[in-house]
């Protein structure tokens, strides 16, 4: 993945921008990230940002923004390799004639995977090579490795109050169960939690550009990053945290350089009751920051990883292996084909007692192709895929629709209501930590120990609802996903059409009336 | 237990007033080989205690872990001078506390909430003494009539309009013996069906199995006081 990222970005210099420091920066040794120290500055709390101007709806653009350079741009998938899983009976001879059938010289198995990466020629096509792959009798699956994006739409960030709890119920469903106990761990596999306090050593080796044509941003040379807990989701170190791990970076301190990570686990379990901030759905629960995908300082720090299909099957993976009982997938793509990997590492997941959201997509207005991850949902018991709604509760503009929708919950629409129908959680401070957004005049390194409240729209915003309450029916003694998921669909407010319909699903999740359950006539 | 306390001092106050209002037939103040059918009005009291079962087996059994249970209750008779005519109206009541419930996939999964079911039912019934000419201290009869059926549904966590306090109607079938220890008291045993349509499957869990029924078979003892 460097590899690729090197080669891009040096096609920025090709083009007689900025050669020979891009020429430069390409023969300096290897650097990831060190972390320097554990301690730093008590957290930054910047509180409401309500008079900031609007932002720019992201997604998979932002990212693209950056390859847009690269000459990748619209790929939905890493060139180099695929991802390959033989059949249990293949031999050593098969699995070789298999890779010389893709030009492949390679086979490399990672740590929580059940499947190999399969290096091609750069200049192959993946989607060609996995396909000749998938032929052959001994490979069960092949696939591209696809890259998976955060699913929100941040926005402008005027805070007015968490009207999503309401809307579905919370308070009354709090009074049956209050937030959950930290016997239920909530892997959040997204683009970090701001879970850690400390300061990490990146290395930004190379210029870019955030639009075509625009100005072109400076490599900043090795940097001190400060990183500090979110306020509202727990103190750096305490037992809040539970065996954080980043796939990203290859370590276990899976920070948040994106802010969407934190803001999802906000909505998990925040803090609440503390005088402080907002709420979260379920706010005693113990959080699993699990990293899978990257955000755009990780790129511009070169990454080691990004949040490629298998990447995020390894995530899955991990937090399955390790005691996660819920699972909230707030990413995911709609480019590329299926995603055999991912849907492999759900059922092995499920398999262990572990329910699955995932976000069902943010293309309604722009194609409605549905989240590749998300499309394995109904065959899943135990695994929902979550559309959103907004402050009306009518469908939001954005939600992906299609047969694969089986519930709704809170994600916004800030078309609808404004600013303030997003989703309110606290995360990181946008004004210090995008400031590739400024003019490079003002572009510097990033801060990641201050934190505001935003309003950010989304299925990504809707998921964490769900996983939120997911871990409330288990703690109210609903241990088996499958019957999560069926208790969920059961008394969701039925939505649109009669029955199920591939708008809202089975309908608005309805946490009260589920964990109250049934009296014997009512 | 109030309700139960009430009911119990009611069918005691019932028998009281048996004891003392009941007027000694004429044909009855001699011996006779057979016995001679009533003539005059006769009016007696029971209590009852017996074990239902509920037709509605599979909620009763999702929510409170059993569908039968312990009856207690007493009423008053009132044997009209036609023959072995008689008119019957007794109460009685099942209470029993259990759980809230899931029901997905065909499994039942207790949630923890506390709930209270009281069944209180009024019946009124007209049926038939049969007089055994060998067996005069023992009375067979048949009664039939209307079931009142009240009941009451309570659970933690509920709102106002989602607990259920309703009564409806259905009707039941009985028949027993009485056996006459003394002229004025005696002992029976009764097997009764009881039918009450339509009054669960609404809601709940019984809406789940597809069970509408609140009725059921009960055996009961009754100890009983008059003539």
């Amino acid at each position: 993945m460097t590899v690729w990222k090197t080669a891009g970005l040096v096609a920025v210099l090709g083009a007689g921008l900025l050669g020979a420091t891009g020429a430069g920066q390409e023969q300096a040794p290897r650097f990831t990230r060190q972390l320097m120290q554990e301690t730093s500055l008590p957290a930054i709390d910047r509180g409401l940002r309500d008079q900031d101007p609007p932002r720019p709806a992201r997604g998979r653009d932002d990212a693209d923004r950056l390859r847009a350079q690269a000459g990748d741009a619209g790929l939905p998938y890493v060139r180099g390799s695929v991802i390959v899983k033989f059949k249990a009976d293949a031999t050593a001879a098969g699995i070789t004639a298999a890779t010389r059938q893709v030009a492949g010289d390679t086979v490399d198995r990672s740590g929580w995977a059940n499947f190999d990466i399969v290096d091609i020629p750069d200049g192959a096509d993946p989607e060609a090579a996995a396909a000749a792959l998938g032929a052959r009798p001994d490979v069960e699956y092949a696939q591209p490795r696809y890259r998976n994006y955060a699913m929100s739409k941040p926005n402008d960030p005027l805070y007015a109050n968490q009207w999503n709890f309401p809307a579905i119920d919370m308070e009354r469903a709090w009074d049956i169960q209050p937030g959950a106990t930290s016997s239920i761990i909530v892997a959040v596999l997204d683009s970090g939690v701001a879970f850690h306090t400390g300061t990490f050593r990146y290395n930004s080796r190379f210029p870019f550009r955030m639009t075509p044509g625009g100005p072109i941003y400076p490599p900043l040379g090795i940097v001190d990053v400060p990183f500090a807990a979110a306020p509202e989701l727990g103190a750096s170190g305490s037992t809040r945290f539970v065996l954080p791990r980043d796939f990203i970076w290859d370590d276990n301190f899976p920070v948040d350089l994106d802010s969407h990570g934190t803001h999802v686990t906000g909505t998990v379990g925040q803090l609440t009751n503390n005088s402080q901030g907002g709420a979260g759905m379920a706010y005693n629960v113990r959080i699993m920051p699990v990293k899978i995908i990257q955000g755009t300082w990780d790129e511009i720090f070169s990454s080691p990883n990004e949040g490629t299909d298998d990447v995020v099957a390894r995530g899955i993976r991990y937090a399955a292996d390790n005691g996660a009982k819920v699972i909230n997938l707030s990413i995911g793509r709609s480019a590329g084909g299926p995603a055999p990997v991912v849907t492999d590492a759900m059922r092995y997941a499920v398999g262990k007692g572990v329910f699955i959201a995932v976000a069902s997509g943010n293309t309604r207005d722009s194609g409605n192709q549905p989240n590749r991850l998300a499309q394995a949902a109904p065959d899943i018991a135990g695994m929902v895929a979550v559309g959103a709604v907004g402050r009306t509760l009518d469908s939001a503009y954005y939600s992906t629709t299609g047969p694969f929708v089986e519930l709704s919950a809170p994600g916004g629409d800030q078309r609808a209501g404004g600013t303030t129908a997003g989703i309110l959680q606290q995360t990181l401070d946008l004004d210090l930590l995008e400031t590739y957004e400024k003019p490079p005049s003002q572009y510097g390194p990033p801060r990641a120990d201050s934190f505001a409240y935003y309003y950010f729209q989304g299925t990504s915003m809707a998921t964490p609802h769900v996983s939120g309450f997911a871990a409330l029916l288990m703690q109210q003694g609903v241990t088996s996903p499958a019957a999560i998921e069926a208790a969920m669909k059961q008394f969701a407010t039925d939505k649109g059409a009669a029955g199920r319909d591939d708008l809202y699903g089975y309908g608005l999740i309805n946490p009260r009336a589920t964990l109250r359950g049934l009296g014997l006539a009512r | 237990m109030t309700q139960m306390t009430q009911m119990l001092r009611a069918s005691v106050l019932a028998m009281a007033a048996t004891m003392i209002w009941t007027m000694p037939a004429t044909a009855q103040t001699r011996t006779s080989p057979r016995p001679a059918p009533s003539r005059s009005v006769e009016i007696g009291g029971y209590a009852t205690v017996g074990h239902f079962t509920f037709a509605a087996s599979d909620s009763f059994d999702a929510v409170l872990g059993a569908h039968t249970g312990t009856i207690l209750g007493g009423g008053a008779t009132v044997g009209l001078p036609w023959g072995g005519l008689f008119v019957d109206i007794g109460a009685w009541q099942y209470s029993d506390e259990g759980e809230r419930v899931l029901r997905v996939d065909g499994v039942v999964i207790p949630l923890g909430i506390p709930v209270e079911v009281t069944v209180v039912p009024l019946e009124i019934s007209a049926g038939w003494k049969f007089r055994l000419r060998r067996l005069p201290k023992l009375i067979p009869y048949a009664a039939g009539g209307y079931s009142s059926m009240g009941y009451k549904e309570t659970s933690s966590f509920s709102a106002t309009g989602e607990d259920v306090d309703e009564r409806f109607g259905g009707y039941h079938l009985r028949g027993g013996a009485e056996f006459k220890l003394t002229r004025w008291l005696g002992v029976a045993g009764e097997v009764s069906w009881t039918t009450v349509p339509d009054a669960l499957g609404e809601g709940g869990v019984s809406k789940t199995f597809n069970e509408d029924n609140l009725g059921g078979t009960s055996f009961r003892a009754r100890i009983t006081v008059g003539r």
